[in-house]
């Protein structure tokens, strides 16, 4: 058992839907069957992680079985720096999705929490295989749960919203299809055919310059509109807005990261000149979605649309973090996507709680609410904190790495980190603008008087926010941890990324 | 004595179709729907296991009939799904006062069409195969003779197919008379000799294209396609959404790649073409229906699209005509199923369904919702499905052939198709049932039909490659020369 460790992580979703279809019409039992089941995922990645042995660079804990063997692709999982943190973050945050849900979710609970484990299934999956073929079907099976848990569980709005997030992601993910079948083909010569990521990353000269420049197109659109980047980030606001609380949690704090794990796992390693093709486009659409994110979210009236562009300009520094090719970049945009998945998870989940209480979301609406919820306001007070970089929190780690990496970078033409650096470090100052002013503007003030009897958190909501804040203050006091587990796989994947010995065929 | 054994599924099949006629007027009316559906679904089976004692190598009846593992292939898909037009009809065929013995014989003789046009080497083995096939089509149409939407699909079927048999017999003419016989491999070498420089070859080819064109409603000759769907039962339009076009498909493959294959260098443009215009025109005009009958009809045009275009690539070789049977036998079972899970809906003084007859769906029919869903899902090509896997085998083919530009095509028209299945999933779990909303039929033997293929979709969809190494043997013999 112990050694199919990574199976395990998958499998025992899978199993839950087993106890959850026979007590389907009964919520109470429902309730317990998701809850223990995600903790039993939380322990056993838990365990996946202390055997994780720091300071490697290469793929751990990895499994290979033949699948399709006529087509030469198999079942692949591994863990290295780059996934395992994702993958406790995608258990950690989804025990608390469900957790907290059993309080909120009053309809059709037993879909509901199907929908969610066959979700984690999808996004644990995701940041585990090594065979593209694999990776594929994770990541589309990641889209139909989460489609349903909008389109049911949602807003007014939401059946709007959840089609303009599936139309969205699949125009993506279809042409980075094409673009798996393309490299698969130029894998090999037929008979000898590969979709598994080391082999590929072996036969990675026999994938011309055009080649390369094509087909990392085709993977960057699907990670782009998934992360979102700027200009494919349209679907975001509405998908977050119309969302029920978790399915906010889960698509600011896991969706979103499978993105910037794309580029990380796939982009740079197979198509080093695809990615320097591409890499001015890249660097320039990280900087404009750091800048129009934040300043889209100093004007916004609605609590969660404010949050949800803030991850704009969040995932912003991710991709300029990816593009600047250095490790400082790459370690800085690994660790943001961790403390971003926390943070912004969090945020998502205290702006549930609120709405829970007041009903209202519009910042307007609100006001003064610290004077009667002390407990809230210190949580959501070190979050707002943690989002807009303040050191000593986790925010602030992957920023100033991915800063520090920014003014490091040095191309042979065109504009530098100089130019770079500095205008990103504008996005952070207008983090701390909006971020701020938001919090102002809803916890101090007058207190309304349809608020006065409104009581603090609940025992389970902070249960569910405890973990979240301890991670928090735990990355950003003592980053180096995270750092040493993270650092020498980015090292391994920059140093193919900028190979500058590899000769490909013309 | 060994030429009847080659074709021993057939004899089994027809013999089904000649007892359940003669039991038709022995059993119980009231009951006879049930019966006779055990009846047809127990000869067909026997006929599926008969199938590995017909394998008789070498060509039979003087040359006219081949048994290869192209044919067993498939032999397998079309009584597996004339089993499941089979089973899903009971309960529709009583409420609408359908003869059902006629019913099941019909499936039965339609089935045998189709498998003669799989075992055929010979133009005139393949026409009689084509006309068995759709005769019975066109009676299946008509059917439910007392509506008149059911009387048009016949007629306007039975017109389109008698003129589309008529190009197709034009072209055969042609083609023998270009090289002086019928068997498909003679007429490859006076092809191959010849070329396409001539003005008959050509000719022959532009025929024998648009007349299977017709049958496997390729655009521009689709138009029969929603209104015979439309109209006709929809026990019947499951299968003759399904049945006809594998067939069609099965007489491509002999004909134009067997055939024809020697000039195959010249003829992919004009395959890749006609594929990428009809997978988009299905899509487009499915994008604006409001009845999911329709829909699912210009849905299934938009699917011939992506099998022609796997067609189009066979120049890479196996995995093209692997592609296309896979793809066959996987729209088959999602296509059928999609189309049967509306019979749920199918009462008195309803006309298939409109998307508002669907809201709700989920909390009235949880099993049959689900159903639905995976089938709409896998027709979208979203994994883990079988009609993901269908879709990634046709794109590998594409660009092994070359033809990028028609595998973007391919991956832009599934978000396009992925728009209006996804709205119909919409309808069955996210709205709630409106108080004008008909009431669902209960109906345990299809919903226990439905189950099983549904399990299929899925289970195919995680370890499909059983039946593709199967696809891969069986579209071997097709590349040989």
């Amino acid at each position: 058992m112990i050694e199919h460790l990574l199976t395990l992580l998958v499998v025992i979703p899978f199993l839950g839907l087993l106890p959850l279809a026979a007590f389907l019409r009964n919520p109470g039992a429902v309730k317990q069957v998701a809850v223990v089941t995600t903790f039993v995922e939380l322990v056993v990645s838990l365990v996946m992680l202390s055997r994780f042995r720091v300071g490697e660079a290469g793929f751990q804990l990895r499994e290979s079985a033949a699948w399709l063997p006529s087509l030469g692709i198999r079942y692949e999982l591994a863990v290295d720096g780059l996934s395992v943190l994702l993958v406790v973050l995608t258990t950690l945050l989804t025990f608390i999705s469900v957790l907290y849900s059993t309080k909120v979710i009053k309809e059709r609970i037993g879909e509901y929490m199907a929908a969610f484990l066959v979700l984690e299934v999808g996004m644990v999956g995701v940041f585990m295989a090594l065979d593209l073929f694999l990776f594929y079907v994770f990541f589309e099976l990641m889209l139909v749960p989460m489609y349903l848990i909008i389109g049911i569980w949602g807003g007014p709005r939401r059946v709007y919203a959840t089609l303009k997030f599936v139309l969205f992601t699949l125009a993506g993910s279809l042409l980075m299809l094409v673009g798996i079948v393309a490299v698969y083909l130029a894998s090999g010569d037929a008979g000898s055919r590969t979709l598994s990521l080391p082999e590929l990353v072996a036969a990675r000269g026999r994938f011309s310059a055009e080649f390369q420049f094509w087909v990392f197109l085709a993977f960057a659109l699907a990670f782009a509109i998934k992360m979102p980047m700027f200009p494919f980030h349209t679907w975001l606001p509405d998908a977050h807005v119309e969302a029920p609380t978790a399915g906010s949690i889960i698509l600011a704090g896991i969706l979103l990261k499978a993105g910037g794990y794309g580029f990380l796992r796939f982009g740079l390693p197979l198509f080093p000149y695809g990615t320097q093709a591409w890499l001015p486009v890249l660097i320039v659409l990280s900087i404009v979605a750091i800048l129009y994110g934040a300043i889209v979210s100093t004007v916004q009236k609605d609590l969660k649309k404010l949050v949800a562009y803030s991850s704009v300009a969040h995932m912003g520094f991710v991709t300029l973090g990816t593009f600047v090719l250095n490790t400082q970049g790459a370690v800085g945009a690994v660790l943001q996507m961790v403390s971003h998945g926390v943070v912004t998870g969090a945020l998502f989940l205290f702006v549930g709680i609120q709405y829970e209480k007041t009903h209202r979301r519009l910042i307007a609406d609100l006001g003064g609410l610290a004077n009667r919820w002390p407990l809230f306001t210190t949580f959501f007070g070190v979050f707002v904190l943690a989002s807009l970089g303040l050191p000593g929190l986790n925010g602030f780690v992957g920023e100033f790495l991915v800063l520090v990496g920014t003014f490091r970078f040095n191309p042979p033409t065109g504009l530098g980190g100089l130019t770079w650096g500095p205008l990103a470090a504008i996005g952070v100052i207008l983090a701390a603008i909006y971020l701020l002013w938001m919090f102002q503007r809803v916890m101090m003030g007058t207190l309304r008087d349809a608020y006065r009897s409104l009581p603090d958190l609940s025992p389970l909501e902070v249960v569910c926010a405890a973990p979240l804040l301890v991670l928090t203050v735990v990355m950003g006091v003592f980053p180096q941890p995270f750092i040493a587990i993270v650092e020498p796989s980015l090292q391994r994947i920059v140093a193919l990324a900028t190979d500058t010995t590899l000769a490909v065929i013309k | 004595m060994s030429d009847l054994v080659s074709v021993l599924p057939e004899i089994v099949v027809t013999l089904t179709a000649l007892l359940v006629l003669v039991a038709d007027t022995l059993v119980d009316r009231r009951r006879s729907a049930h019966v006779l559906a055990v009846l047809t679904v127990a000869g067909l089976v026997i006929a599926l296991f008969s199938g590995p004692f017909a394998i008789a190598p070498g060509t039979h009846f003087s040359g006219f009939v081949l048994v290869d593992t192209f044919t067993t292939f498939f032999r397998a898909v079309f009584i597996l799904l004339a089993v499941f037009a089979t089973l899903v009809a009971p309960g529709y065929l009583d409420r609408k006062g359908v003869a059902p013995g006629e019913y099941y014989a019909t499936i039965c003789f339609s089935t045998v069409g189709a498998m003669t046009i799989a075992l055929s080497t010979d133009l005139i083995t393949l026409f009689v195969g084509i006309e068995l096939m759709t005769i019975p089509i066109y009676v299946l149409a008509g059917m439910q003779r007392s509506d008149r939407y059911s009387n048009e699909a016949a007629l306007k079927y039975f017109l389109l197919g008698a003129f589309s048999s008529a190009l197709l017999l034009y072209g055969f003419v042609w083609l023998y008379g270009f090289s002086g016989a019928t068997e498909l491999s003679k007429i490859a070498k006076a092809l191959a000799s010849g070329g396409l420089t001539s003005g008959p070859a050509i000719i022959a080819l532009t025929l024998v294209t648009v007349g299977l064109g017709f049958k496997a409603a390729v655009v521009p000759f689709h138009q029969w396609t929603p209104d015979a769907y439309d109209g006709a039962p929809t026990p019947a339009t499951a299968f003759m959404s399904v049945a006809p076009k594998a067939a069609a498909f099965a007489a491509i493959l002999r004909v134009l790649v067997t055939g024809l294959g020697p000039l195959g260098l010249d003829w992919t443009i004009v395959l890749a073409i006609l594929a990428a215009v009809t997978m988009t025109g299905g899509n487009v005009v499915a994008l604006a229906q409001s009845n999911v009958k329709r829909m699912l009809a210009y849905s299934s045009i938009a699917h011939t699209g992506y099998i022609l275009a796997a067609v189009a690539a066979y120049r890479a070789g196996d995995s093209a005509g692997a592609a296309v049977l896979f793809y066959v036998l996987a729209y088959g079972l999602m296509n059928l199923g999609a189309f049967a899970c509306l019979l749920y809906l199918d009462v008195e003084g309803t006309r298939g369904a409109t998307l508002d007859e669907l809201n709700g769906f989920a909390k009235r029919e949880p099993g049959g919702a689900l159903a639905f869903a995976i089938f709409l899902i896998s027709l979208t090509g979203i994994p883990p499905t079988i009609g993901f896997v269908a879709k990634v085998l046709v794109i590998q083919p594409v660009l092994d052939a070359g033809l990028v530009w028609l595998a973007v095509v391919i991956a832009l028209n599934a978000v396009v198709a992925a728009f209006y299945y996804l709205r119909v999933v919409v309808r069955l779990y996210m709205y709630d049932a409106e108080a004008g909303t008909p009431t669902l039929v209960p109906a345990r033997l299809l919903s226990f039909t439905l189950g099983l293929s549904a399990l299929a979709v899925v289970v195919i969809g995680v370890l499909p490659d059983g039946i593709y190494a199967w696809a891969l043997q069986a579209a071997a013999p097709l590349t040989l020369r």
